[in-house]
C-alpha cells in the first residue's frame, strides 16, 4: 500500500492502547512497513521540532555546521551579529549544495555553480550578472534567500522545524526540559560536544534506537561481556586499569524508575551508589554549591533521556549525545558525541572520555551489541507471518499516572511513570512514544485532509 | 642500502605477521606481538581533515595506554557473551607502502597503509576499511615487538561494526 493510501485507521490499528485492561501491544509493521516509514518522516520528522545540535558547535559569529531535518539538508549558522538560525542547504537558483564542508566559518557562501552568494543569515547578497540578466518582474519579485526554517533554542540545545505549524519549543519540550537541565547545569556554562565525532549506520528501524536508550531490560542479557569485563578488572583478572567503568553488577542498592512526557519524550533513571566513579564527581562541590544536593545527586546518577524523535542524552557509563537520522524503514544513521561541562578539569574530562570509549563509542564494548541486536530484530521482522510483538508488557501493573516519590525527588511531573523493584525493567516507558506517534500522524493526516 | 633493506624486511615481517594473526583469529599470538606497555590508538576525526590529537581531552575511537585494553577485547571476542562478536566476520588485511624511519638497532618507526576486507555473515555483505598505520617497533628478547600502534581509519562512516579485527 502506498504511503498516500494509508489512512489513520491503517496505522491506528498497529498500536493497541488499552492499559485499563492491562494491555498495550505494538504490531511489527511499525518497524518494517515502508509506507509507515513515509508517514513518520512526513509527520514526525518533517512537521515537528527536531534536534539539530549544541550551541558549542557554532560558538562564534559566522560559524556554521550542516545537518538534517528528516531527509532535508540544512545549515545551522550563527550570523555576523551572533544570532543562530537554520536554512535549507540548497541554492535558490538551481538547487546546488551551498555549504560544502561539514562545518566551518565563512562570512558568506558563494554557490560554486553560478555564483549566487548568501550571508550567514541566509540572505542572498549577490546574483551574478544580475543587471545584464534580462530578468523580468516574475523573477525579480521572488524571494532569492536561502529557505529559512523555524529555529529554537533551549539553553544550548538547538532545534529546528520544517513546519511553522508547531507549538513553541518550550511547550514542545514541556517537563522534559527539566531532564535537559540536569545535563546542561552540570557545568556553570553548560555542556559542549567533545571533539571526535563518530557516525555509523545500522540495518534496522530508527525506533529500535529510540527504545533501546530507555530499555533497562536488555542490560544483563545484551551486555554481559561488558559487565563481566568490569568485574574482571575489579578482581584483578584484567590488567586494564586505565578506566573505572560503570559497574552494572551493583544493583541491590539502586532505586530506579521511568517516566513518559507528552510529545514522545521519555526517560529512565536510577540512583548511583558509586558516584565517585563519574567524571563530574571531580567537580561535585562546585556543582552542589550551584544546584543543590538533590539536583547534584541526580546529575551523578543514571539518566537515559530521549527527546523525541531524534536525540538522546544517555548518562550512565559516561555522558553521551546520540542523534538519530532515519535513512529507510530498515536503515538508520547515528551520529554520536561525548559531551561534558564546558571548562571542566583535565581530570574530569579524561575520566569521562575513557568511560565513553569503553562503553558508548561505535567501537566500544557495548554499543555494537545493541546495534547488532537491532539488526537481528529487523531480520526477525522479515517474517510477515508474525504480527504482534510482546515487548510492551513489563511493568504494566506498576504503571501510574503522574509522579511518584522518585520522579518528585528528581523534580518532574510526568504524564505517566513507573517505580518498582530492580528487576522489573519496565517497558511501559515506551507507551509515551507510541501515543505521541499516533497523535503526530493523526494530526498530520487531518491537516492534509487525508484522515 | 643493506641496513635499509634489512630494516624493511624485518618491519614488513612484523606487520604482515600481525595481519596474519588477526585474520586467522589467533588472538594470543596477536597479543604476543605487542609489548605490555604498548599504546594502541585509533583517533577519531574532528572534521574532514583533522584527527583528534590529545587522547586526554578529545575522543578516540580506541585508545589504550597499555596492552591490557586489547586483552579485554580478546576476552570479549572469545566470551560468547557478545552478540556483536558472534559470528566474527572473515577478514583479510593487506599492509602496503611500507616506509621505515629512525632505524636503530633496537627500534624503528614504520609507516604503512592498510586495508581490511570484511565479510559479515548475517548480511552477506563485504565491507572494506582502509587507512594508515604508524608502528613503533622495539627489539626485545622475543624479537621485534610493537611498542606503539597508531591507526588512522580514513572511511569512518561505519557500517555497524568497528573493532580490532577490521582496522
Amino acid at each position: 500500500m502506498k504511503a498516500n493510501e494509508l489512512k489513520f485507521n491503517d496505522v491506528d490499528r498497529l498500536i493497541v492502547d488499552n492499559v485499563e485492561q492491562d494491555e498495550f501491544w505494538v504490531h511489527r509493521d511499525l518497524y518494517r512497513d515502508p509506507a509507515v516509514f513515509e508517514l513518520e518522516m512526513k509527520y514526525i520528522f518533517e512537521r515537528n521540532w527536531v534536534f539539530v545540535g549544541l550551541d558549542s558547535q557554532a560558538p562564534n559569529p559566522n560559524d556554521y555546521f550542516t545537518t538534517w531535518i528528516g531527509r532535508q539538508p540544512i545549515i545551522v549558522a550563527r550570523d555576523k551579529q551572533g544570532k543562530l538560525g537554520a536554512f535549507i542547504n540548497s541554492c535558490a537558483h538551481k538547487g546546488a549544495r551551498i555549504a560544502h564542508h561539514r562545518d566551518g566559518n565563512a562570512k558568506q557562501w558563494v554557490c560554486s555553480y553560478h555564483g549566487w552568494a548568501y550571508d550567514t543569515a541566509g540572505q542572498c547578497i549577490y546574483i551574478k550578472d544580475q543587471d545584464a540578466g534580462c530578468y523580468a518582474e516574475p523573477f525579480n519579485k521572488l524571494d532569492h534567500n536561502l529557505k529559512k526554517v523555524k529555529f529554537g533554542q533551549y539553553r544550548g540545545f538547538l532545534f529546528a522545524s520544517l513546519s511553522d505549524d508547531v507549538p513553541p519549543l518550550d511547550e514542545h519540550l514541556g517537563e522534559a526540559k527539566k531532564m535537559l537541565d540536569l545535563v546542561w547545569d552540570q557545568g556553570p556554562d553548560g555542556v559542549e560536544a567533545i571533539p571526535g565525532v563518530s557516525t555509523y549506520t545500522y540495518n534496522a528501524n530508527w525506533k529500535m534506537q529510540v527504545e533501546n536508550c530507555i530499555d533497562a531490560y536488555h542490560l544483563t542479557s545484551c551486555h554481559p561481556s561488558f559487565m563481566n569485563i568490569v568485574s574482571r578488572r575489579k578482581a584483578g583478572e584484567s590488567r586494564n586499569t586505565q578506566v573505572r567503568s560503570i559497574d552494572f553488577n551493583v544493583m541491590d542498592v539502586v532505586k530506579g524508575g521511568t517516566a513518559c512526557f507528552p510529545r514522545g519524550h521519555a526517560v529512565i533513571y536510577a540512583t548511583n551508589p558509586l558516584e565517585s566513579e563519574r567524571g563530574l564527581f571531580v567537580h561535585k562541590d562546585e556543582v552542589v554549591a550551584r544546584v543543590g544536593e538533590t539536583k547534584a545527586k541526580w546529575m551523578l546518577a543514571t539518566r537515559n533521556l530521549t527527546i523525541y524523535p531524534n536525540v538522546q542524552f544517555a548518562e550512565n557509563a559516561s555522558l553521551q549525545m546520540r542523534v538519530i537520522r532515519p535513512l529507510a524503514v530498515d536503515k538508520t544513521e547515528m551520529t554520536i558525541y561525548c559531551i561534558g561541562a564546558k571548562g571542566e578539569s583535565d581530570a574530569a574530562r579524561e575520566i569521562r572520555i575513557r568511560q565513553y570509549e569503553d562503553f558508548f563509542n561505535t567501537s566500544g564494548l557495548a554499543t555494537p551489541d545493541d546495534t547488532i541486536a537491532y539488526e537481528d530484530c529487523q531480520f526477525g521482522f522479515k517474517a510477515k507471518k508474525l504480527e504482534w510483538l510482546q515487548g510492551t508488557a513489563r511493568g504494566i501493573t506498576g504503571n501510574h499516572r503522574g509522579s511518584d516519590d522518585l520522579s518528585r525527588e528528581i523534580g518532574i511531573e510526568p504524564e505517566t511513570g513507573f517505580m518498582g523493584p530492580m528487576g522489573a525493567w519496565d517497558e511501559t516507558v515506551y507507551y509515551g512514544g507510541y501515543r505521541a506517534w499516533k497523535q503526530f500522524i493523526k494530526d498530520g493526516l487531518e491537516a492534509d485532509g487525508l484522515l | 642500502m643493506t641496513d635499509l633493506v634489512r630494516a624493511l624486511a624485518e618491519a614488513s615481517q612484523v606487520l604482515y605477521r600481525e595481519a596474519y594473526y588477526v585474520d586467522a583469529q589467533r588472538w594470543d599470538e596477536w597479543l604476543g606481538l605487542f609489548t605490555d606497555d604498548c599504546e594502541y590508538w585509533l583517533p577519531a576525526w574532528r572534521g574532514e581533515h583533522e584527527l583528534t590529537a590529545n587522547p586526554k581531552r578529545e575522543i578516540s575511537l580506541i585508545y589504550y595506554a597499555t596492552r591490557a585494553g586489547l586483552e579485554d577485547r580478546v576476552w570479549r571476542i572469545r566470551s560468547g557473551q557478545s552478540i556483536a562478536s558472534t559470528p566474527l566476520p572473515r577478514t583479510t588485511h593487506t599492509v602496503h607502502n611500507i616506509l621505515v624511519e629512525d632505524v636503530a638497532d633496537d627500534s624503528m618507526t614504520v609507516l604503512s597503509t592498510w586495508t581490511a576486507h570484511c565479510f559479515f555473515h548475517k548480511l552477506n555483505a563485504s565491507e572494506v576499511f582502509f587507512g594508515d598505520y604508524r608502528h613503533s617497533l622495539r627489539k626485545t628478547a622475543d624479537g621485534w615487538q610493537i611498542a606503539r600502534k597508531y591507526i588512522v581509519l580514513k572511511n569512518d562512516y561505519v557500517p555497524t561494526m568497528l573493532d580490532i579485527y577490521n582496522i
